[in-house]
């Protein structure tokens, strides 16, 4: 299993290099010229990845940095389940954005014949996936999709790489995610400040979601969601593990300054607003799963109008119309 | 972002922010209890109008931060 994680720095630079170059020290959203001929100027510069490479590359050098990842380890473990659901082998599958590996360890534990999965690390961008066409029967992406600039891109590529019949199954952070923090920071400044600023990343809808695979290509979408919430004693700890996890803000336009005034407000605004009773306070994080399947002549496709050899009606019978006929898909 | 730089300085002192939050539990919820009230049907935010709960809070908090110092934590 192939697992990328991180900045690919060949292709990366020159391109980051040009967009600071133009905007020196202004704080807003630039949408970048899209490299490589894409059809049309979609492309969004949101997020500094060279900051976010630099984050992370900090997070992992932290004393202890497994203690921050719970909340990967869950979601990673939930992402095996939906491998599990699908009753087919994946000879050759790929992690994107896959950290220190949290999909593989549970597909070890599960699988008794074999105990280890070979694995080769490339360091990659998801948005430049350096493979061939058909290369994967597998892709799997846990949480990491949040910080791509261009998301309808980085899924069309995964579609590229996958063969046909393959499947793609990805989670991202959905937009009530950390709503609890985003609306105490909200409050607290523009109390303090008079105004305020974005701290939390905009997050995909769900709507958007099937939009986007769909244009990228894939069938037979689904998509649910998930909550999970995770109590903390206050405001700081939470800032401080979504720091550990190096999911620390890295938008363009995000403020240079979080005034100690400020993050004193929020606190106290959130503990109010926000705690349980025995005086911890939740944060939510809410996970979109999407399955999405590259076309392939044996996969179910919605039936002709007209050609029903049965009714809605026989919908009663239906254990005695199954064995006989072809079962419509 | 060097251990004992600027940054490095800042963190620091951010890991005492908690205690001492702790400590003025009452202001806190008085301040919060403010700001959410204005968040209610027919209230508006704005700047400064919670002032007087945060002086109170924000006093609290540098009281307790001297204590901490006369601790000498």
């Amino acid at each position: 299993m192939l697992r990328p994680a991180g900045l690919w720095r060949l292709c990366r630079r020159p391109w980051a290099a040009r967009v600071s170059a133009e905007n020196p020290g202004r704080r807003e959203i630039t949408s970048g010229v899209s490299p490589r001929g894409s059809t049309s100027l979609r492309a969004l510069n949101i997020f500094d990845r060279d900051l976010k490479r630099k984050q992370k590359n900090w997070a992992a050098r932290q004393p202890e940095p497994t203690k921050f990842d719970y909340l990967k380890e869950e979601v990673g473990s939930r992402i095996a389940d939906r491998v599990y659901d699908i009753p087919r082998a994946f000879p050759l599958a790929l992690d994107l954005g896959c950290g220190r590996g949290y999909i593989a360890q549970y597909l070890n534990k599960k699988n008794s014949l074999e105990t280890e999965i070979p694995t080769v690390s490339v360091l990659a961008d998801e948005e430049f996936l350096p493979f061939r066409e058909n290369t994967f029967d597998l892709v799997v992406s846990s949480l990491s999709l949040h910080w791509v600039n261009d998301l309808p891109r980085a899924l069309e590529q995964i579609h590229y790489i996958l063969k046909p019949d393959g499947v793609f199954i990805g989670a991202m952070f959905g937009g009530d995610t950390l709503y609890e923090l985003r609306c105490s920071l909200q409050l607290a400044e523009t109390e303090r400040e008079g105004g305020f600023s974005p701290h939390i990343s905009p997050f995909t809808a769900v709507n958007d979601l099937g939009h986007l695979l769909g244009r990228a290509g894939f069938n037979t979408l689904t998509v649910d969601t998930d909550e999970i919430q995770v109590n903390y004693p206050g405001m700081f700890e939470l800032m401080e593990d979504l720091q550990g996890m190096g999911e620390s803000n890295c938008s363009w336009n995000r403020k240079a300054l979080l005034h100690r005034d400020t993050m004193l407000a929020a606190a106290a605004v959130y503990r109010e607003m926000y705690r349980n009773e025995d005086g911890s306070v939740p944060a939510t994080y809410q996970i979109y799963y999407m399955i999405g399947w590259k076309y392939h002549e044996s996969q179910a496709r919605p039936a002709e109008r007209g050609s029903a050899t049965v009714s809605f009606g026989e919908l009663g019978k239906i254990n005695n119309l199954m064995p006989q006929g072809k079962k419509s898909q | 972002m060097s251990v004992n730089g600027a940054v490095g300085r800042v963190r620091s002192r951010l890991r005492a922010f908690p205690e001492r939050l702790a400590a003025c539990g009452a202001e806190a919820a008085a301040y919060g209890r403010c700001v959410q009230a204005s968040t209610a049907p027919g209230g508006s935010l704005s700047k400064d109008l919670c002032a007087r709960e945060f002086e109170a809070l924000r006093s609290c908090f540098a009281a307790a931060a001297k204590k901490t110092l006369e601790r000498g934590c």
